[in-house]
């Protein structure tokens, strides 16, 4: 093949689960078996998805990384490519470029130590990649807590992986709504509530972060009552990530980019990065 | 590095045998007020002696602003390809600066991943180079931008009745070879040269003080009434961006024919300063306001690059002063940003 960053790898839609009215699990694999091998990702990186015709835009892989023969993208259709994704058809074929970003979850670094996820809304999709791969290697962790706020009791992803999660002793979850309906017996507020309920030791717990742009803010600052350490606390940074190879420059954080140094930086580097979140 | 001279009786023959070899782009006075780099036939049409700077800056040679990244053929099988230009091309009478410029392309396009649109047309590039009295605007001094070190395969300099000439590659030197009669430069070339770059040294009237602005800039970063001021009048209208010779954004989209088979991913050029350059689908906006948006172009400009390139993209060229519509002066806002400091 040329040698041509911006030329995708064809790959093909196997599967398409709805999980919720707005977001849609895509299953894709490559077509050619050669892609398809080359394409190993950490959990954190992105890819960068072509629907023909539409455009090109930036989505987290969402799927376990030990899985090699396909990877997941979950879907919000909110811009011009994700309202296309949500038309595609099983089979359809789609162009992919990456995996991109070297900023990626701590998931070597947290070995050893208490891991606690806290997840805003779609946040809890690029979490899974990480999630899923902790999972696999469970014994090498230790204590495991997973913090998930969403909208509404509909809005909730992944519900079959958080019962399986609840079904263990070994994962403690908790999950909050904002607006919950008469059935919903849950948490009810947003996730940095329930922040102060953690009783892992500051020195010895990774935290990984996800969610939309205003929830880092609050997120933080509960944290750090709690002596959490910058080092050791990491943000999946969203921004419009146009070339995904760092060309093309949208998405500039300070001096660095998100696609290239990110999309997953330290609290620390996120403090010395101005206006990150 | 080599060192020729061409005598002026010289010149004008070897330009117009380069003329009519190749595809050669040089500066042209459009109208009263501007020139632009564009195709030439003529010698007569060639106008080295601009007193401004040209309107577009000669990287939109390389790197255009609109191309064709890839093209796609829908059908049984998806057919996808590169489309890639393949003409020998030379630029002529490009000066130090904008050569300097030239040369952050090079190396912000080759960073980490080669950019092969961009290449296609670089490696087929020969920049003749000229030194020229600077305008105005230009504060190339300033950011150390004014002397080209490489990025050329010639570089003359005007002598009165000669041009002395830096051979800055062995096409550079092929070029001279088959087309002109030069001589070795000598001691008096050299002297010449050294008095035209005294002179020319001492001609820049702009300055911006950089000493300290690395430390300075992140200081005044966050002080929003400084950045109110400075960004009062911008209209965010992106033109700073669009005539600078370093500025690299562009946008990414798909473009299908009206048969809906053949398809084409196009690059255009983007300007930060446009509002919508930091909005995400959803309507966040991370950099909803001028001055969020000024301030970044300079972090851009006269910051980010000082680390990981070792220089800032910022060459001086003065453009982006002339250009704006509200008189906003990159120069004197460097010089604000100490001011605002050493208060």
């Amino acid at each position: 093949m040329e040698n041509n960053i911006y030329i995708p790898d064809l790959a093909r839609i196997t599967r398409i689960e709805t999980v919720t009215p707005l977001e849609k699990i895509f299953d894709i694999s490559f077509i050619e078996k050669e892609a398809q091998k080359k394409f190993n990702f950490m959990p954190g990186q992105f890819v960068e998805l072509t629907v023909f015709g539409v455009g090109e835009a930036p989505f987290s892989i969402t799927s376990n990384p030990n899985n090699k023969d396909k990877f997941q993208l979950c879907i919000r259709a909110v811009g011009s490519v994700s309202k296309a994704t949500h038309v595609l058809k099983e089979g359809a074929r789609v162009g992919i470029r990456g995996p991109f970003g070297k900023g990626t979850f701590p998931y070597k670094e947290a070995k050893g130590h208490n891991v606690l996820a806290i997840a805003g809304g779609l946040g809890l999709a690029p979490l899974m990649s990480f999630l899923t791969y902790v999972m696999d290697f469970r014994d090498q962790y230790k204590n495991l807590m997973i913090i998930y706020g969403a909208v509404n009791p509909t809005n909730i992803l992944y519900k079959n992986e958080i019962a399986y999660w609840n079904s263990r002793d070994d994962v403690s979850v908790c999950v909050t709504v904002d607006n919950p309906d008469d059935k919903w017996t849950g948490e009810i507020g947003v996730c940095t509530k329930l922040i102060p309920r953690v009783d892992f030791k500051p020195d010895d717990t990774y935290t990984i972060v996800c969610g939309p742009p205003v929830m880092y803010k609050y997120v933080v600052v509960e944290l750090e009552k709690k002596n959490f350490k910058e080092d050791k606390i990491f943000l999946s940074l969203e921004r419009r990530m146009e070339c995904g190879v760092g060309k093309c420059n949208h998405c500039h954080i300070g001096d660095k980019l998100a696609c290239v140094d990110g999309p997953v930086f330290s609290l620390w580097d996120v403090r010395n990065l101005k206006e990150a979140i | 590095m080599l060192y020729k001279v061409i005598k002026k009786v010289d010149y004008k023959e070897f330009v117009s045998k380069l003329i009519s070899d190749f595809e050669f782009i040089g500066p042209v006075k459009k109208d009263i007020a501007t020139h632009d780099f564009v195709r030439i036939n003529d010698f007569s049409k060639l106008d080295i002696n601009y007193k401004r700077t040209t309107i577009a800056p000669a990287k939109k040679i390389l790197f255009p602003s609109t191309e064709v990244l890839i093209q796609y053929e829908i059908g049984e099988d998806i057919k996808i390809s590169s489309v890639y230009e393949a003409k020998e091309k030379i630029l002529f009478g490009i000066d130090a600066c904008d050569v300097n410029g030239l040369s952050f392309l090079d190396r912000f396009f080759s960073e980490d991943l080669i950019d092969e649109p961009y290449f296609s047309r670089r490696r087929k590039l020969t920049v003749i180079g000229i030194d020229r009295m600077p305008s105005k605007t230009n504060f190339s001094l300033s950011m150390g931008k004014e002397y080209a070190k490489d990025g050329f395969d010639l570089f003359l300099t005007d002598l009165k009745d000669r041009y002395f000439v830096r051979v800055g590659s062995e096409k550079g030197n092929g070029l001279l070879s088959k087309y002109a009669i030069t001589s070795a430069a000598g001691d008096e070339d050299f002297k010449g040269y050294n008095k035209f770059m005294d002179t020319y040294r001492k001609s820049f009237k702009l300055k911006a003080d950089v000493a300290n602005l690395y430390d300075n800039f992140e200081q005044v970063y966050d002080d929003a009434q400084f950045w109110k001021k400075i960004a009062k009048d911008c209209y965010s209208c992106g033109s700073c961006c669009l005539v600078c010779p370093t500025c690299f954004c562009f946008n990414v989209k798909d473009d299908m024919e009206l048969n809906l088979k053949k398809g084409n991913k196009i690059r255009e050029w983007d300007s930060c300063m446009i509002p919508e350059y930091g909005l995400v689908a959803g309507s966040h906006n991370f950099r909803p306001t001028k001055e969020n948006r000024l301030k970044q172009r300079y972090r851009c400009k006269i910051k980010t690059f000082a680390d990981r390139f070792g220089s800032n993209s910022c060459v001086g060229c003065g453009r982006c002063i002339e250009a704006c519509l509200a008189k906003i002066n990159i120069a004197e806002d460097i010089n604000s940003v100490k001011k605002e400091v050493s208060v």
